[in-house]
């Protein structure tokens, strides 16, 4: 289904656009961040926004837009309780759908008294009654809301939303205006699509059967309405999701529907943590997307920080086969396919890689080789081990000692054993 | 704005093409036609008149699961009861509440205004300004709604947002009563799609829709839960088991 739709993502975004236009909505397509940005900007200085109320919404941290809206004199408030936190810290977010997973009770509490003034609170009930208040006030004053989407439904032009703690329906339903800022994968064909995914999506993310809140947003409030929104934006972001498109080996990360279940399930996520990725999206997946959206450069290291367990794979609600792709972004770095001028091995290494084919692949060759590096190595051996290599090895000895070739291999000591069992008196 | 949309679709087509595998083209699936609509919303109807007591019992159970505190009434006088019995348990001075056809049923403005409670139906006259209620919300110790549907499965009540229906009503105030009548319970969010789409026709889907399964919660701090961040952390359904026609 996921696949049927991507192949028709055009069709359906237009079909999404018609029927939300019809309803009252605007419908923004921003090939890049940058775009989508200048748009939201434009919007809150246009209408005279000063305070913006923001929903979880992982575009627009693709798009850097708090510091952007902050530069630009307005005030962006996160909501989400984790994303909150994570606001009042000045970090990024740790997981995905749990953001600052990282800090415990005393943490929060300790920041609370930092940045807000508040008295010192030692349970996690009292935090969240304390963030309410803060928040509320924000909420009232506010006059833009901005959220994510989870799905966007071709065939009704209906937004879903799906929330716990209800910030959602509070960004949509409070400001004057609501602006939703969707990756353009999110797109499904009808609203049975969407129940289906709906499933899935909550299953994996937090193991309920359903989450608080889903709320689905269709168009502008109409006339008769109690209230609402005067203003509904949405803005469609490729971001280099056209560059997964592109590549048939890793289309298929765009069927991702970020419920982070390969994070909890990863045991490198879980040891080396949110933050190392460098990206908004962390863990497996993160490990495709980032590269492809951020277009390489900083992020080619990403693809080779996996042991390939395949954990991610089995806990995938979708069935994205990541460690696949993240074999054919190696692949594809290595031979410097993607970008001619990233490309990830030099002419030494694929040398020696060549040579090392040649050499382990005669018993002759190997035990010559090794006989030289052991003559080689001596001026190198200080007290038993090598602390500097010349030259282009430098690089192994920076940051580590290695040890020196032993003064006799396996195979000789091997030898030498059948050598000694052979002989007489010794006992098998 | 043409040409952000144009290059948008340009860079998107173009990776339609170049990362399509080959002779893979699925086209997409038609959308259903208005009499399979109609053929799936009939048999739905049918299904919930015939086992209206059955989804009653498994939405109690659900709802109950999911962090409601579920109350049953086998008539309009018991469920009034038991609203004016919530409301006077929390000491609420004031309330707001929806329009919906069932809460004029109840009756309910009499006996709670009676209890020193001041009741604001969030419905506003069309000179009045859309946020003009809004005030009332926030002061309000509990939100009062009807539901326009119920679902067995996930223990959620469904509230389509409009005329006589505010945005906030049922997310405002700390404590939100809601109250479900027999036969509007359907079995999943497959059938309630079904219906909803049905409702409101082609153009004129409620501009707004919640589906809410429970009180506001939030794990985000170590994993552990806790209710009414943001929306009300008491929820109450009270589940009438007489229909309204």
């Amino acid at each position: 289904m996921k696949n049927r739709t991507i192949a028709n993502l055009d069709h359906y975004l237009e079909q999404f656009e018609r029927k939300v236009t019809a309803l009252g909505a605007v419908v923004y397509f921003a090939p890049d961040a940058e775009a989508a940005s200048k748009y939201v900007l434009d919007l809150a200085k246009a209408r005279g926004v000063r305070t913006v109320i923001k929903g979880k919404s992982m575009i627009s941290e693709e798009m850097g837009l708090n510091e952007q809206l902050t530069e630009a004199g307005i005030e962006p408030v996160e909501t989400d309780l984790g994303e909150y936190v994570i606001q009042l810290a000045g970090e990024t977010p740790y997981h995905i759908v749990a953001p600052a997973i990282h800090k415990d009770r005393h943490d929060v509490s300790k920041l609370f008294q930092e940045k807000l003034g508040t008295p010192h609170i030692d349970n996690i009930e009292g935090l969240g009654k304390e963030a309410r208040q803060q928040l509320r006030g924000k909420f009232i004053v506010a006059d833009m809301g901005i959220t994510g989407a989870n799905f966007l439904v071709a065939e009704t032009g209906t937004l879903g939303l799906v929330t716990n703690e209800g910030n959602g329906r509070m960004a949509s339903s409070m400001p004057r205006i609501h602006v939703a800022l969707a990756g353009m994968e999110r797109v499904v064909p009808t609203m049975e699509d969407m129940s289906m995914f709906l499933r899935l999506l909550i299953r994996s993310a937090t193991g309920q059967r359903i989450s608080s809140y889903v709320t689905l947003v269709n168009g502008l409030r109409r006339p008769a309405d109690e209230d609402g929104p005067e203003e509904f934006h949405i803005v469609i972001v490729d971001n280099g999701r056209s560059r997964m498109l592109a590549d048939p080996e890793l289309r298929e990360a765009l069927n991702c529907i970020r419920c982070g279940a390969c994070l909890n399930a990863c045991p490198v996520y879980r040891k080396v943590g949110g933050h190392s990725y460098g990206y908004v999206y962390p863990g497996p997946i993160g490990a495709i997307v980032t590269p492809m959206l951020t277009g390489l450069g900083d992020a080619k290291d990403l693809p080779f920080a996996s042991s390939l367990c395949g954990a991610c794979k089995e806990a995938c609600p979708v069935k994205v086969n990541i460690p696949r792709m993240l074999l054919a972004l190696r692949r594809d770095l290595t031979d410097g396919k993607k970008n001619p001028n990233d490309k990830r091995s030099t002419l030494a290494e694929r040398l020696s890689f060549k040579a090392w084919r040649v050499l382990f692949g005669s018993n002759a060759l190997l035990g010559l080789s090794v006989r030289i590096g052991r003559l080689m190595q001596i001026p190198l051996v200080r007290g038993g081990v090598i602390r500097w290599l010349p030259g282009p090895l430098s690089g192994w000895t920076r940051h580590r000692t290695l040890k020196p070739l032993p003064s006799s291999s396996f195979r000789d000591r091997w030898a030498d054993h059948l050598k000694d069992a052979d002989s007489p008196g010794h006992r098998q | 704005m043409t040409s952000s949309r144009e290059s948008f679709f340009a860079g998107l087509r173009s990776a339609l093409v170049s990362g399509a595998e080959a002779g893979e083209a699925p086209r997409p699936d038609p959308f259903p036609t208005d009499d399979e609509v109609l053929a799936r919303v009939t048999a739905i109807q049918k299904l919930i008149a015939e086992q209206a007591a059955e989804l009653m019992d498994e939405l109690a159970a659900s709802a109950k699961a999911g962090g409601w505190v579920v109350h049953r009434a086998a008539n309009i006088e018991e469920a009034l009861g038991q609203v004016v019995d919530i409301a006077r348990g929390l000491a609420v001075t004031s309330l707001v509440r929806s329009d919906h056809d069932v809460l004029s049923r109840l009756g309910v403005d009499g006996p709670l205004a009676a209890d020193g409670i001041d009741v604001t139906k969030m419905a506003r006259e069309d000179s009045e300004d859309p946020s003009s209620h809004r005030q009332a919300a926030i002061d309000a110790g509990l939100g009062l709604t009807g539901a326009d549907y119920a679902i067995a499965e996930t223990g959620s009540a469904v509230l389509a947002a409009g005329q006589g229906v505010s945005r906030i009503v049922s997310l405002v105030p700390p404590v939100h009563v809601a109250v479900v009548e027999r036969g509007s319970v359907v079995p999943s969010l497959d059938e309630l799609f079904t219906l909803l789409r049905q409702d409101y026709g082609e153009q004129d889907w409620a501009s707004y829709v919640n589906i809410i399964s429970g009180p506001s919660r939030s794990a985000d701090i170590e994993y552990t839960l806790v209710t009414g961040v943001h929306g009300p952390g008491e929820v109450h359904l009270v589940l009438l088991d007489e229909g309204s026609a």
